[in-house]
This record gives structure tokens, sequence and C-alpha cells, in this order.
């Protein structure tokens, strides 16, 4: 409230000072005005004070017009000859100000800048309202006052105010407004050159008129065509008109006037024949000179703005086109150096004080100074924050235009931001917010401080290409940092695999590769490949495959089905290095999504993996050869009764020959029975030892077609005599197709041994009618079902998804690893298997082994 | 030497071990008939005068000590000499006190079962000559 006070307390101020100014210039217009009187007319030649009060109202808002039209009345009053009356006076003040009141309206309603004539409409209206019409209405009632009061003739009176009238507004006005508005500056800019020019083009009227017209009488071509004088006036004026605008042609025009007035009416100068029709000519004379001069002064004005107008946005436009190239491929670092350079370039060429660029960041969302410039003579300050100025960060935001002239323009929400300018003393700012793609960047803001500015529509609109220069720039360093940044993720990301990474364009050249891509080439070399950097990936690895090593021929393959599309990935291993397989390497490539298509190739190092999968294939085996020793041990009876039988049938046979032999007459025939028999029953030991000897080998899995059913004879056989000691029946149910497998028979014999074990096991409770093991085999879409179904009590529920899983047993003795080991050996033939209970009791053992001919060799 | 006219009645479910021991048994002089399984040999009814049964423990269908069962219920006092591939203790001593004569474990001596089978007919009482096992 206190500002608001004090500022209204000095507006008041100003408006009394004004008055009292206005009241004093009346006055002394007056004075003058009297002083080019033709006695004993009561109207001037020239009337100052209709011309000074005119000024007054169009400099002034038309809500104090009422002030200075009061305040001028103590200067008309006391103006006016002595001899006047009261009413008179007061007459003839009405008329006065009644001229300046129609010049003012009229002259707004023509011109929105009521106190400019710098183009030919403006002048055009302020000739037809003030110099034309308000004379020429206000002149009926002067000349009826003062025809009525002084018995001066009413035509000749309206005829001589009218005249006078025209010219006082029409040289005193421009030059009273013109002086008041632009003189201050023009005085402040003008070079010495130019002032000693105008000095001289006020002098000449002077020169003309004190020097040639003096001494004319001489002169003999003045008498023989009397109005020649007159043309020496024009020099001057179009002078004038043409180096000094309005402003220099009203001033010269008023002093021809005065000049011309004071000496016609000391009956000297070329215009002297009749004292009052001298006046009247030269009235008429410098009336249909000024009015034409002054539209002259004022085309020459408006043409000379548009050039520099012209000229001022080729400038700019200059100005533009330099900061746009130097911005399109500016590389991101150079940015802060660049906008700095161009604050200062952008702030001289605007003669601005101070220009700041903001750049918006994302986190926390606010603005962050980019570069600053303050003109060179002002003591560099930092710029303003969102926190300085709340109001028009929140503007700027919302993508809004700031532009203050004065800070008094803001709202009353922006008291912060006025209190900001305040403090450092900014008149007007222009802040435009940064735009690129439809998201704001940043912000540019111009400041001025040792003057105000008014920020033109035109001058907002090239600013603001200016600002997206800056919000692309501001935009491209943005996406160049949010690449850099995402470029040092992947290479921190590939740098820290262990892996060898390479990236392959669509011709299989490798254009990228990590470090660790480096440290496993060796691995290569020592493989048979050699690859570089920049070498063709597909190409090494199929030259590799054409000297022989099978690896790289697989690898070629399979990245070149990857490159070309027809596969989604590759993947295999293989080992390398010498000794043969003391590294393993895991090859990868998948395909690279993009329209430049390739792929990226990776190689890992799987030896460690690899040597785990081994040591436990080794474990396997072990463990499956135990299991065949212990199980062999739960077979001893029957494998002994297995021996005993051909071995009992050896010696009883050998023994009874023995016998025969000691006969008178040995039957040699039965002899020769005898030892045949000998021969079938040793080979008959011998193969149940082989058979043992092959359940017991030890080694590595050896696959090769085998007959399943003559397997399953085998081990039937193996089981046969143990069957008979658990009073189980053994029935066999085999397809008469070929059963061919690829297989380990070591294997597939435990495998069938587990079932038929465990089968026996289950029927060892059910009464000995009861106690059946059915063995069967068939062919079914190409693979081979077997089948070995018991007459036991049948799986618990639930248990026939983990009776399979290592260490599970029922029985008491168990390790559990019979069908554990079952499993193995199913899958690692490629088949399944799966338990469950038949429908009329006991439970069934179902395997599933591909065909020879469906499995791959 | 043995008696002309006693029998030995050989059972076992092993072709090669029967005519081994069918041999053998003849090559002392005993006059033999062997059977596969003890069913073949009830069904023969062939107990009539001197004789003795060398019998296999095991065999698939009625085993050896179920067929002793069955002679004993049918009071046939034929002398039975126990062979076996596995013998265990309590198959032996079950054997014996059913009046098994002999218990060898194949392979045996040949010795060993002439002399079982001598110990065995001198035993040898039937006590109804020509009776229908059935």
């Amino acid at each position: 409230m206190g500002r608001g006070w004090s500022q209204q307390k000095r507006e008041r101020t100003a408006v009394v000072f004004t008055a009292v100014l206005v009241c004093v210039a009346y006055f002394v217009g007056s004075r003058v005005g009297d002083a080019l009187r033709f006695m004993p007319l009561i109207t001037s030649v020239m009337w100052p004070p209709n011309a000074i009060l005119t000024a007054t109202l169009l400099l002034a808002p038309p809500r104090r017009w009422w002030i200075y039209i009061l305040a001028v009345f103590p200067a008309h009053y006391f103006g006016q000859p002595a001899d006047r009356g009261l009413l008179l006076v007061l007459l003839l003040f009405l008329t006065n100000w009644s001229e300046a009141l129609i010049a003012a309206i009229s002259v707004r309603a023509f011109s929105g800048s009521p106190t400019r004539f710098d183009t030919l409409r403006r002048m055009a209206g302020f000739i037809a309202g003030a110099v034309v019409l308000a004379p020429f209405l206000s002149s009926f009632a002067d000349a009826a006052v003062v025809s009525l009061f002084r018995g001066e003739p009413y035509g000749m009176v309206w005829r001589v105010r009218f005249f006078s009238n025209v010219l006082t507004e029409l040289a005193l006005v421009p030059a009273i407004l013109l002086a008041i508005t632009r003189g201050p500056a023009w005085f402040r800019s003008a070079l010495p050159r130019r002032r000693l020019e105008a000095v001289a083009v006020m002098v000449a009227p002077v020169f003309v008129w004190s020097v040639i017209f003096e001494s004319m009488d001489g002169w003999h071509a003045f008498r023989a065509s009397p109005a020649l004088p007159l043309a020496f006036l024009l020099p001057s004026l179009l002078w004038s008109a043409v180096r000094f605008g309005t402003g220099g042609t009203s001033l010269s025009l008023l002093v021809t006037i005065i000049l011309a007035t004071s000496a016609t009416a000391q009956g000297r100068g070329p215009l002297t024949t009749v004292p009052g029709e001298g006046i009247l000519g030269l009235q008429i004379f410098l009336t249909l000179v000024g009015i034409p001069l002054m539209c002259l002064a004022a085309v020459i004005e408006e043409r000379g703005q548009a050039q520099e107008a012209v000229r001022e946005q080729l400038r700019f436009e200059q100005l533009l086109a330099r900061l746009s190239s130097s911005f399109v491929h500016l590389p991101g670092e150079a940015l802060q150096e660049a906008s700095e350079t161009w604050a200062g370039r952008l702030g001289e060429s605007l003669r601005l004080d101070e220009v700041a660029l903001h750049r918006l960041s994302r986190n926390p969302l606010d603005f962050v100074v980019v570069s600053a410039w303050t003109a060179p003579g002002l003591p560099p300050r930092p710029p303003c924050t969102s926190r300085d100025v709340p109001w028009i960060a929140e503007q700027l935001r919302n993508e809004r235009v700031v532009a203050i002239e004065r800070p008094e323009e803001m709202p009353a929400k922006a008291a912060r931001d006025v209190e900001t300018f305040r403090r450092k003393e900014i008149r007007s700012c222009l802040s435009l917010p940064l735009v690129s793609g439809g998201r704001l960047v940043g912000a540019l803001t111009f400041i001025t401080i040792r003057s105000e500015r008014a920020w033109s529509q035109e001058l907002v609109q090239r600013l603001e290409l200016v600002g997206e220069v800056f919000a692309n720039a501001f935009a491209q360093k943005e996406a160049q940092d949010a690449l850099r940044a995402s470029e040092v993720m992947k290479s921190a990301i590939l740098g820290s695999l262990s892996s060898g990474v390479a990236v392959l364009d669509r011709d299989g050249r490798i254009v990228a590769v990590n470090d660790s891509w480096a440290r496993l080439t060796p691995e290569w070399e020592a493989f048979g490949v050699q690859v570089e950097a920049d070498d063709n990936h597909v190409s090494a690895a199929w030259t590799a495959g054409v000297d022989g090593v099978a690896a790289a021929r697989e690898a070629t393959v399979g990245i070149a089905a990857v490159l070309n599309g027809s596969r989604d990935s590759f993947a295999f291993e293989y080992a390398a290095g010498p000794p043969a397989a003391a590294r393993w390497l895991a090859l990868s490539a998948v395909p690279l999504k993009g329209p430049e298509g390739g792929a990226v190739v990776s190689h890992t190092d799987v030896t460690e993996r690899k040597r785990a999968e081994m040591e436990a294939q080794r474990s396997r085996q072990e463990l499956a050869h135990f299991t065949r020793v212990s199980t062999m041990g739960e077979l001893t009876a029957s494998l002994a009764h297995e021996l005993n039988q051909p071995l009992t049938a050896i010696l009883a046979n050998a023994k009874a020959a023995q016998r025969f032999l000691d006969h008178t007459s040995p039957d040699l025939g039965e002899i020769r029975e005898i030892l045949s028999d000998i021969v079938d029953d040793d080979r008959r030991a011998g193969e149940v030892i082989q058979r043992l000897r092959e359940f017991l080998r030890k080694g590595d899995a050896d696959f090769s077609p085998l007959d399943m059913n003559g397997l399953l004879r085998d081990v039937v056989k193996l089981v046969a005599s143990d069957a008979v000691i658990r009073n189980v029946t053994l029935a066999l149910d085999l397809g008469p197709e070929a059963t061919a497998v690829n297989g380990d028979r070591v294997q597939l014999q435990q495998l069938i041994l587990n079932l038929l074990l465990n089968a026996m096991e289950a029927v060892a409770e059910a009464s000995p009618e009861k106690r059946v093991v059915t063995i069967r085999s068939r062919i079914e879409e190409r693979v081979v079902h077997l089948e070995v179904q018991d007459t036991g009590p049948g799986l618990q529920e639930g248990v026939a998804d983990v009776i399979f899983e290592p260490f599970y047993t029922t029985k008491a003795a168990g390790m559990g690893m019979g069908l554990s080991i079952a499993r193995s050996i199913v899958e690692a033939h490629g088949g399944k298997i799966r338990a469950a209970n038949n429908a009329a009791g006991g439970a069934s053992f179902h395997v599933v082994i591909p065909l020879v001919s469906a499995t791959r060799t | 030497m043995s008696t002309g006219e006693a029998t030995v009645f050989v059972v076992d479910d092993d072709a090669s071990v029967r005519r081994g021991l069918e041999r053998l048994l003849r090559s002392a002089g005993h006059q033999v008939a062997t059977f596969a399984s003890a069913r073949e040999f009830l069904d023969r009814n062939l107990v009539a005068g001197p004789c003795c049964l060398v019998l296999d423990v095991r065999m698939p269908g009625v085993s050896g000590l179920e067929l002793q069962e069955k002679l004993t219920a049918l009071e046939c006092d034929v002398p039975v000499i126990f062979i076996t591939g596995n013998g265990d203790i309590p198959m032996v001593v079950r054997a014996m006190k059913a009046g098994a004569v002999d218990f060898l474990a194949k392979p045996f001596d040949d010795q060993e079962l002439l002399d079982a089978v001598d110990q065995a007919l001198g035993r040898t009482r039937p006590r109804r000559s020509g009776r229908d096992l059935h």
C-alpha cells in the first residue's frame, strides 16, 4: 500500500508541476501573440496559447484535461489587455479552449498515437483535425464574440483568426510535442556534425530575412516580380523537411512564421503593400507551403523508418542465420561456450543490459542457468532463479511468453517478482519459454536496466525464432547426453561380461567386440580359427571348416542361418585348445533386431561346467556299477544255483563215464553222449559266467543297435533261478516285430534287471500262485514299449511321481537308487519311464525307447 | 552191490542234471527212473518194491519239500535223498525232520550220492506195495 500511496503522490506532484508549467507557457504565449497583433484588430496574426493548450491536451490523458483547462485560465485572464471586460475575457477563453478541445478530440479520433507525426496518415489526421477543423469551427464563435463586443467586422475577424490559428497549430503543436517527446533523445544521440546542421537550418531563414530581404530593394529582379522573394524561403524549409523530419520542419516553419510575421508587421519584407492584406497573404502562403511540407516531412520520416525497419530486420535475420548455422551442428560439449558467446552478441545487437539462458532440469523440475551476459559497464550479477521470480517461472513452465515493460505491469500475485526487479533495478524483461518437439527445455531472458523497453510483437516474434535455435540446441544436447549415457552403460555391461561378445553386420563382419573377446581369441586360434575385430566371422569360421575343424563348420552354418534370418538363435559347445578338449567354449548367436540386420555372437568359457558335468557322468556310472554289483549280491543264491546245475551234471556225467569205462565192455556210444553233455553243460556254465561278467563290466557307455527282445530274454535268464527260488512266475509276452534300439547293452540290462527285481520284490508277500511278473514288449509309432507288470500290492497313492527320485525307498535294506538309475538310463536313451497301478491290482512300469531308425545317430 | 529190482527215482527240473544223475546211478548198477517235476512223479504212481527218491528241493510248481510232505501224507514211506543247489540250514532241518535220508549240496561227490542211495534202499520197507498214491 505504501508503494501505491507514494506513487500516487508522485503522480499528483507531476500533474501540479505540469499544470503550472502549462499556465506559464500559456501566459508567455499570449504575450507573444499580443506582440504579433495588427492594431487595431483584436485578433493576432499568430496565437500560441491555443496551440499550447492543444499540445497539452494531446499529451495528457483525457481524464486530466479539466485540470489543465482550468490551470491556464489565470494565464489567459492576466494575459489579456486590461481594457477588456471579464465577460469578453471569459468568452474568448471559451472559444480558445473549445478550439483546443476540438483539435485534441479529433486528432485522437484519427490517430492512435496523437503525439506522433511520423507517418503520412498521422500527419493527415493532425492537419485535418487540429490544423483545419478546430480553427474553422472555433473561429465562428470567436468572430461573433469579437464583433459583438468590439464592433469589428465579422468576416474579417473570422478570416484573420482562422488563418492565424491554422498557422499556429500547424507550426507550434508538432514543434512542442516533438520537442518534449523526442527532443532530449535527439540531443543526446545526435553527432556534433548533425547538431551544427540543425543550427544552420534554423539560422537560414534569419539570414534570408535579415540580409536578403533587407537589401532587396536594390535588386532589379525583385522589383520585376514581387512574388520572387518568397521563393527564398523554400530552400531552408525543404532542407529541414528532408533532413530533420516533422520535428525539424515544424521548428523551421515556426522560425519562418515568426520572422515573416514580425517583419511584415513592421512594414518590412516582400509582403508589405497593404498592411492587413500583406499579413493575410503571408498566412495563406505559409499555410499552403507548410501543409505540404509537413506532409512531405512525414512521408520522408515514414520512408526512413520503413528503411530502418527493413535494415533492422535484415540485420536481425543475418544474426539469426549466423546463430542458426553456429548451433546446427554444434557438439554437445561446445554448447556452453557457444551460448555464452551468443548471449553477448544478442545483448549487444539488441542494446540490452542482461541476457540469461536457462535449461530446464528434469529432476527436480527447475530452471538452471546455462549462460549469462551482462552489458559492459554494468556490474555482472547472478541471474534470477525460480525462487527470485516465481510468477515468471510459473508462466514459463506453462510455456507462456512473459513481456514486461515496467515492473508495475505485473499482477498482484507476482509481488515477489516485483520485489526482485526492484532489488536488481530491472526495468523491463522479456522471458521466452524454449520449447522443442512440444517439450519445454529451457528459457531465454532479456533484461534492460538503464532504460525501459517496449517489447513489440514483432520483436518478440523475432526473439522467439532465436529461442527456437536455442531450444533445438538444448534438445539436441539432451539427446546426445542420453545417447552417450546409454553408450557408456552398454559398454560397461559388455565390459563386465566374462563372455566374449562380438557384433556382426549383416555380412558377418565383426563391427564391435568387448574386452573379453580379445581374451578368448587365443582359444579360437588354438581351435584353428583366427578371428580378429574387423574380420569376417563367418568366413573365418568357414575357412577353418574347410581346413577340417568340424566345429567351425557347424558354427559357420549356424551363424549364417541367424544372419539370413532362417534361425532365431543358434548355440553349441565345442572343445578348444591343445591338449584336446582342455577348454570348452559355448557359442551362441542371436540376430540383431533392426533394419541393418546382423547378429551378436558370444563365446563363453564353460570348461568348469563341462568338467562338472563329466564328473557327474563318471559318478553316475560308478554308482550304476556299484548298484549292479550289489544287485548281483542279491542274486547270489540264484547265481549259485545257475552254476551248480551244470556243474552237478558235469560231475555226475564224468563219474558215470569213469564207472562205465571200468566195466568189461563199456558202451562207447554212451560214453560219447556223456562227453557231449559234459561239453554242453560246461558251455552253459561259461555262459552264466559271461553274462555276469558283462553285467558287472565297468566302463563308458557304448551305444550300438541292440535287439530289445533279446535283451529281455537274457535278463529273464539271469533272474530265472531267483524267480524259482522266490516262487515267482515270470511271464514273457514279447511282440513279434524286430525291436532294434540304439543303446548301451549293460545299461539296458540293468534297467530291465532293476525293474524285474523290483517287481519280484513287490510280489513277495503275495500267495505263491499269485506271484506273477509279466514282461511285455510291443512296437507302436516308432517306439518300443516295455512293460513290467506285477501282482503285488501296487503303489501307494501319490508315490508314482517320487519313486524315481534318488534315495526313495520302501525297503528296509534298499538304497533307493534302483529306479532312479532306471530313469537316468531311460533318459540317456531318449526315452521315458512311468509307473502306474493296474486296474486288476499290482503296479506296472512302463518304458518307452525310440526305435533305432527314429533316433539320431 | 545193489539189488537188481530196486529202483531209484530222480526228480529234478534240470534236464542235464537228470541225465547225469541217471547215468551215474546206472553206472553203479541201479535201476533209474527220472521225472522233470513232482507232478510228473506223482502222476506215474510207481512207488512199489524197494525204491528210493533223489529229489531236487527247488522246482517250479510243487517243490521237493512239498512232494515229501505229500508222500508222508499219503503214508508212502519212500526214503528221500534231497539234492539242492543252495540249501540253507532251516531247509535241511525241515527235510531231515520229515524223514529224509540225506541232504546233498550240488555239486556233490558221486560216492556220497551212491552211499546215500544204498543206505536208503537198505532201509526201504514199503508198507503197502502197489498202493495207489492218489
